[in-house]
């Protein structure tokens, strides 16, 4: 590749960032680009990490032996994304393990809806579908990053997504065309996470005033992403006989789709740390980070 | 034959569910993904073995009551310290490999297990390299030494003594129920059980 010159000045970087151009590792950066991007993919290895724990109980309840390889396969999948981005972060100055420490110790964040229960299997199925396809929205719009390491490692993840979003969809499936009981499961589940999925990408603060589409850490706004998943789910929804719980939604002769506005309340007591699973989730990793010390000390000595 | 398929299917499975209790929270993230991995595999030698013993490979897994289960007890404690898990991996697999050695012969599907197996055999022997001289390793392998010896066959159990390089003693054999294994079946099957048989999951 040829040699780019990144401009070394904050203003210049800026427009730099802004016309496409993409930074390396070892590449000069403004601090707070460096900070903006710690914050973020640091958020986005959190999520991946802490993601594990709502469907970790299912592994052992799965009614199948292929759903439960599929359940395993998947949660394998999220550490190993975790793993991958950690290293992101690494390189741009924080160890992994003060991420993880700073996890527990509630001083970092993660996505809202991994601070719910998980009630049913029927849970389960609209994680794996739509929560995932919720999540792979935001993620392909970091296939652009500016900051060309987390880019890459984005293409990998966004391709293991999708089989997440097949298995599913699959688990879906198999329910709604099921007894009427394992179909109220699933409208249950749709119900109960309606709410977190439209809140999931965030208030619909102008792209341009969102410093993480200023620095061209991601590529879209917030509400882009939310209609581009009305778009592409409702409609998938809807076919399997399921009903979204919201009567505001509706989608206009322009294509842009109305719905009831999102408890932005709730989602910002849930980030910060007050969501209704997100204490003893911590406190469950927190138990067993403790517990197993001495195996970290035991490795790293030998 | 169809009793030591069984127990194998029932052993793997077992200890796959086991393993993938570490889901989540493993002492590294490398571990994490380790473990899930060879949970993986556990569990689909499992069902490969089942499917040879039955046309319902789900059916077999599940719906029998945990007094049917032939899994030798080892597999079934609930051991969440690393120490008495790794110990658990570590004797599980010299057994195993014992065993599927022995079943190679007659059971075209052992010899694919056993190449699996292979992985999971270096990745046991790396940790118990690792941990060999710590005090709550070496405690672990003591205790759960009675019931590694269950895994294998009576005949079996001079060769699984000198591989370990520990002296035979008496085995905490199959057919018995660790306590925690009801609440193990109990939760395994809850999702199944909530729907009629034959419903499609």
């Amino acid at each position: 590749m040829a040699a780019v010159e990144i401009p070394q000045d904050e203003q210049a970087f800026l427009e730099y960032v802004q016309a496409g151009g993409q930074v390396e590792t070892t590449d000069w950066m403004p601090d707070d680009y460096r900070a903006k991007l710690i914050k973020f993919i640091e958020m986005h290895g959190n999520s991946e990490l802490m993601g594990v724990l709502p469907e970790r109980e299912w592994i052992l309840r799965a009614p199948t032996l292929q759903r439960k390889l599929a359940l395993t396969a998947k949660v394998q999948d999220e550490v190993g994304h975790a793993q991958l981005i950690y290293r992101v972060v690494e390189d741009l100055g924080k160890p992994r393990e003060r991420c993880l420490a700073d996890l527990v110790d509630g001083k970092a964040k993660f996505h809202n809806v991994f601070h719910y229960p998980t009630k049913t299997w029927g849970d389960v199925g609209v994680i794996a579908w739509l929560v995932d396809a919720a999540a792979i929205i935001s993620q392909k719009a970091l296939l652009k990053c500016s900051y060309a390491p987390y880019a890459r490692i984005m293409k990998k993840i966004c391709w293991e997504e999708s089989f997440h979003i097949l298995h599913g969809r699959d688990v879906i499936l198999a329910m709604v065309t099921g007894t009427r009981e394992q179909f109220e499961l699933v409208q249950e589940a749709l119900d109960r996470w309606w709410g977190p999925l439209m809140q999931f990408h965030g208030n619909p603060i102008p792209r341009e005033e969102d410093p993480m589409f200023i620095w061209r850490i991601k590529s879209q706004g917030n509400e882009e992403a939310r209609q581009q998943f009305l778009e592409g789910y409702v409609p998938q929804i809807r076919e399997l006989g399921l009903t979204v719980p919201d009567p505001n939604l509706r989608r206009t002769d322009e294509g842009v789709w109305k719905y009831t506005e999102p408890d932005w309340n709730e989602l910002k007591h849930v980030v910060t740390g007050h969501g209704p699973r997100t204490e003893e989730r911590l406190a469950f990793r927190r138990r067993f980070l403790d517990q197993e010390r001495w195996v970290r000390d035991a490795v790293l000595a030998a | 034959m169809n009793e030591l398929l069984l127990g194998l299917a029932d052993d793997e499975l077992v200890i796959g569910w086991r393993d993938s209790e570490w889901t989540g929270i493993a002492p590294m993230l490398e571990e994490d993904v380790a473990f899930s991995s060879i949970a993986q595999n556990e569990i689909g030698h499992a069902r490969a073995v089942y499917e040879l013993l039955a046309a319902d490979a789900d059916a077999l897994a599940f719906d029998r009551s945990p007094t049917e289960y032939r899994c030798a007890p080892l597999v079934q404690l609930h051991l969440l310290e690393w120490a008495r898990t790794i110990a658990r991996r570590w004797l599980y697999e010299v057994a195993d490999e014992i065993r599927i050695a022995a079943l190679m012969a007659e059971v075209p599907v052992a010899a694919k297990i056993n190449r699996e197996e292979t992985y999971h055999r270096m990745h046991a022997e790396m940790w118990h390299e690792r941990l060999r001289d710590e005090p709550r390793f070496r405690s672990a392998v003591t205790e759960l030494w009675p019931y590694a010896l269950g895994v294998v066959l009576p005949e079996q159990r001079g060769e699984l003594a000198a591989r370990v390089g520990i002296d035979e003693v008496d085995a905490v054999e199959r057919g018995t129920l660790d306590p925690s294994f009801r609440a193990l079946h109990e939760e395994m099957t809850m999702v199944r059980r909530s729907a009629p048989a034959g419903a499609r999951w």
